[in-house]
């Protein structure tokens, strides 16, 4: 009898599976011994400079002249001024770094080879590179602030300017105002303890931003709506900012795997219809709420002024965390590294669990990442768009609320006609018809909506429980605005596979099927 | 402390919490809304007219049962005017679908259905277990899939039935929309959140369970006292989609709306009319009539490699491409009979069934 002891048995241990296809050495100079496996592939250090390099400028180059994918032999002429968005993690880091190559000190070894010494394509394409910062450290009880390991990294890079923000700016009139947005006339907010997101008065004007910022986090029902909400609360500000500064390019250091794990965890927040804004997005500022400048198309000043857009690159979505792990230690860069946002009690969201599953799956799938973000690649929304969420400013679908109220009854509908009896036992009481109070929810995209309002079978503890929970909060600056407008304009009041199995059969008691559905079941 | 009333009548106690919004509500006002929400979901669709015959896949699990038992009551409640059908398939695994074939003979007599149990041998020459006795358990679910679709169609054209309605749930769905994106199977992607799919060679095929939980369904043959057969696959549990499922599982916990929340992304994207393009295009299988996107369907490309003996070289794509490329069929070959729509699926002109204004 075997005892698995590899040790006594060699047969007992699984055979390695080789990480490689083919060779040791390097599939693009053919020469040297490997250092790396991409997916397969074996790379030697020094010809994986160059192939990060050049994912990175295929990712982003098409993108910087207005006309997306027009003929760029010339030269790369943005609209305006860069804008990096930085989180201090892995991506971002080796961003910064790839960006001070190829575009501020010109790094000789990051140049394409072909055009000559003096091809336009060598000139400087960003007249001014700005690096945006969020701290987030405020949303969560016990986090260090890292604005100060951020400044230091940032200043090894010469001529990048660092601009910092605080998360709780998305509630500061003050920093809304700096930035040229509308004030909003008056102290509204909304009710997040009902589904039906009342929108009310601030029973508190002029919070402090921070209060609000927590107070605000502190209503959301789950832990996945926190951390949802936080993400877009740093790419809002993100968006503001680069419009503030003059930037026509938003870029961030969303690297392959980070994508894939945002697309799925998306998809599973009911963010289907912005799969694309996912990877790529065009941002059109709301003129109604902020100030959005102008500019000449041609350089000869010539034509219709436009108003300024801003376009959200990722440029690492063909680099793998792994080769971004690569690129940072050979590289030398001192990553700052995240936070992970959690407090005590906290169960793991959607996204966190995602990023678990799609980790874990790569191990065993090696290609998983990279078939999710090309699947999602040929996509695009189905259904019409009814404007801009006011929370999150992407692409809102039509008729999202009938097909929650058809596919989930969630009040008392019609008896059925066969009912009869039933209802003559037991009448329904007479419900007075609740008086007209504008909601926010008409406002809102599918996946805002159930960030608000979808929650655990469970109560969840929230970051900051022992903060005294108004019942309307404070909403982002941006939201707030947007809201005032409306109610301005409006002069009233708001408004399958074939892969089946073989299967076992086996007789479900009453207990069993009780114990499956137990946690649902309220006690005698 | 009180207790507390249903959030639906507001009259009566509540005994549960509904998985799919969280409400606490009584078990008439969650029988109620279970079923008016599948019949919101076949009017929306508008997958019947009146006079349809329908077939009801029932496999004894928990799914058809619930199914048989909502179709009927709805069928009855709404006046639909369906002639329902059961229609089992028998995959010839000794001692596991006995029980569960039990169960559909008592729904048939139940619900007064008429039952037709369809089995692989019957309809290729070859049971499960013998399949598995040649391929062993790897791969065998690519047999089993593969030969349950197509005898699903022909069991509904024996029927004569115009509509196959299957017990698939949101899980399930959901689980498909993850899976379809993770494997890169874009052409999947695009219909597997479509309520109904009908080919032009194809009898249509629906899923009113598609918005309903799979616990909700549990709960709902709980407090009906239905009784059904739990499904466990024994010979190759596909680890991929296990992956998936244990995904979902978690996600749901983390907040239950999250099975709804894919099956919207599911139907808010479409594929690229570029990628539409490239596609391949459908057609019949030159032995069986049956659709297929190659020369060959795939039950006659796996059924000949049964019967030559090379059941491990067509349950890949390879080996299924070559298998097309060779011409070359014993004389003697048993091949499955020729696939013929029943002549009522063909386009009639009454109008389908509606929510009442």
């Amino acid at each position: 009898m075997s005892c698995g002891n590899p040790q006594a048995e060699p047969d007992a241990l699984m055979q390695r599976k080789k990480k490689y296809d083919k060779t040791r050495n390097c599939v693009r100079c053919k020469d040297a011994i490997g250092n790396i496996v991409i997916r397969h592939a074996v790379y030697c250090k020094y010809c994986f400079f160059p192939l990060t390099t050049h994912k990175f400028r295929r990712a982003l180059e098409p993108n910087v002249n207005a006309k997306p994918d027009g003929p760029r032999k010339t030269a790369l002429k943005p609209a305006g001024t860069l804008l990096v968005g930085f989180s201090g993690g892995l991506g971002s880091s080796v961003l910064l770094d790839l960006v001070y190559k190829c575009y501020v000190s010109l790094d000789k070894s990051t140049m394409p080879a072909e055009g000559g010494r003096d091809h336009p394509r060598h000139e400087r394409v960003w007249k001014k590179i700005t690096v945006c910062y969020v701290e987030v450290c405020d949303a969560f009880p016990g986090t260090p602030d890292r604005t100060e390991d951020v400044t230091k990294f940032v200043s090894r890079y010469d001529e990048l300017q660092l601009a910092t923000l605080r998360i709780q700016d998305a509630f500061d009139p003050a920093w809304w105002e700096k930035i040229g947005g509308r004030m909003s006339f008056a102290d509204i907010g909304v009710s997040l303890a009902d589904e039906a997101l009342f929108i009310g008065s601030l029973t508190q004007s002029h919070l402090d931003p921070l209060a609000a910022l927590r107070a605000y986090l502190s209503s959301l029902p789950t832990p996945t709506a926190v951390h949802s909400a936080i993400q877009t609360l740093v790419r809002v500000l993100l968006l503001h900012s680069a419009l503030h500064t003059g930037a026509s390019h938003l870029i961030l250091g969303t690297s392959l795997t980070s994508l894939a794990i945002s697309l799925i965890s998306g998809v599973a927040q009911g963010s289907g219809f912005n799969i694309r804004e996912e990877t790529s997005e065009e941002w059109y500022p709301d003129t109604g709420v902020t100030n959005v400048p102008e500019y000449w198309p041609d350089e000869g000043r010539k034509g219709k002024r436009l108003k300024r857009t801003v376009r959200v690159v990722r440029p690492l979505r063909d680099i793998g965390m792994k080769e971004c792990a690569a690129w940072a230690w050979w590289s030398h860069i001192p990553v700052v590294g995240k936070e992970t946002w959690l407090w005590p009690g906290a169960k793991p969201g959607i996204g966190t669990l995602t990023k678990e599953f799609i980790l874990g799956l790569e191990q065993d799938y090696p290609s998983t990442v990279s078939t999710i973000v090309r699947t999602c690649a040929k996509l695009q929304p189905k259904g019409e768009v009814e404007g801009k969420c006011i929370l999150c400013g992407r692409p809102a679908q039509r008729g999202v609320q009938n097909w929650k109220a058809q596919i989930a009854i969630r009040s008392q509908p019609p008896p059925p006609p066969a009912a009869d009896a039933r209802a003559a036992l037991s009448p329904a009481p007479v419900v007075a018809e609740p008086p007209f109070q504008a909601s926010l929810t008409p406002y809102l995209c599918y996946t805002c909506h159930t960030t608000l309002t979808s929650r655990s079978a469970r109560p969840v503890p929230t970051p900051w429980p022992d903060l005294a929970r108004p019942s309307v909060v404070s909403l982002p600056v941006w939201t707030a605005a947007r809201l005032s407008v409306s109610a301005e304009s409006e002069g009233a009041e708001m408004v399958e596979p074939t892969d089946e199995e073989v299967v076992r059969q086996r007789k479900m008691g009453q207990d069993e099927m009780k114990s499956i559905v137990n946690e649902f079941l309220l006690e005698d | 402390m009180p207790p507390r009333l249903c959030a639906l009548c507001h009259a009566v106690r509540a005994i549960l919490k509904r998985p799919k919004t969280g409400q606490q509500i009584c078990k008439e006002c969650f029988f109620y809304v279970f079923e008016t929400e599948i019949h919101n979901t076949v009017t929306e669709a508008k997958l019947f007219k009146p006079g349809d015959r329908v077939a009801i896949g029932a496999s004894g699990g928990k799914d058809s049962t619930v199914l048989a038992h909502v179709m009927k009551t709805l069928n009855e409640r709404y006046s639909y005017g369906l002639d329902l059908f059961l229609l089992s398939i028998d995959e010839g695994i000794t001692g596991y679908r006995d029980d569960s074939l039990e169960t559909v003979k008592r729904n048939q007599q139940q619900y007064d259905m008429p039952l037709k149990i369809l089995s692989y041998d019957e309809l290729y020459g070859w049971t499960m277990d013998a399949i598995v006795t040649q391929i062993g358990k790897k791969n065998n679910c690519t047999f089993c899939g593969v030969f349950r679709r197509q005898a699903l169609d022909r069991g509904a054209a024996i029927l004569n039935v115009d509509h196959i309605v299957t017990g698939h749930n949101a899980d399930d769905i959901a689980e498909t929309v993850l899976m379809n994106i993770m494997r890169g199977d874009i052409a999947r992607l695009g219909r597997c959140t479509s309520i109904c799919t009908q080919g032009e060679d194809t009898i249509k095929r629906s899923k009113p369970f598609k918005y309903a939980y799979e616990k909700e369904i549990v709960m709902y043959a709980y407090f009906k006292k239905l009784d059904y057969f739990s499904t466990e696959c024994i010979y190759s549990p596909d680890a991929y989609r296990g992956h998936a499922r244990a995904f979902l599982k978690d996600l749901e916990v983390s907040r239950p709306s999250a099975i709804i929340d894919i099956i919207h992304s599911g139907e808010a994207f479409e594929i690229k009319e570029d990628v539409k393009a490239t596609q391949k295009s459908q057609q019949t299988c030159r032995r069986c009539g049956y659709m297929s996107s190659n020369e060959l369907c795939k039950a006659c490309t796996l059924l000949e490699g049964l019967e030559r003996g090379m059941a491990h070289a067509v349950a890949t794509d390879r080996g299924r491409k070559k298998l097309d490329a060779d011409d070359h069929a014993p004389e003697n070959l048993r091949t499955i009979p020729f696939f013929q729509l029943p002549a009522s699926s063909r386009p009639n002109s009454t109008a389908p069934i509606e929510a009442a204004s």
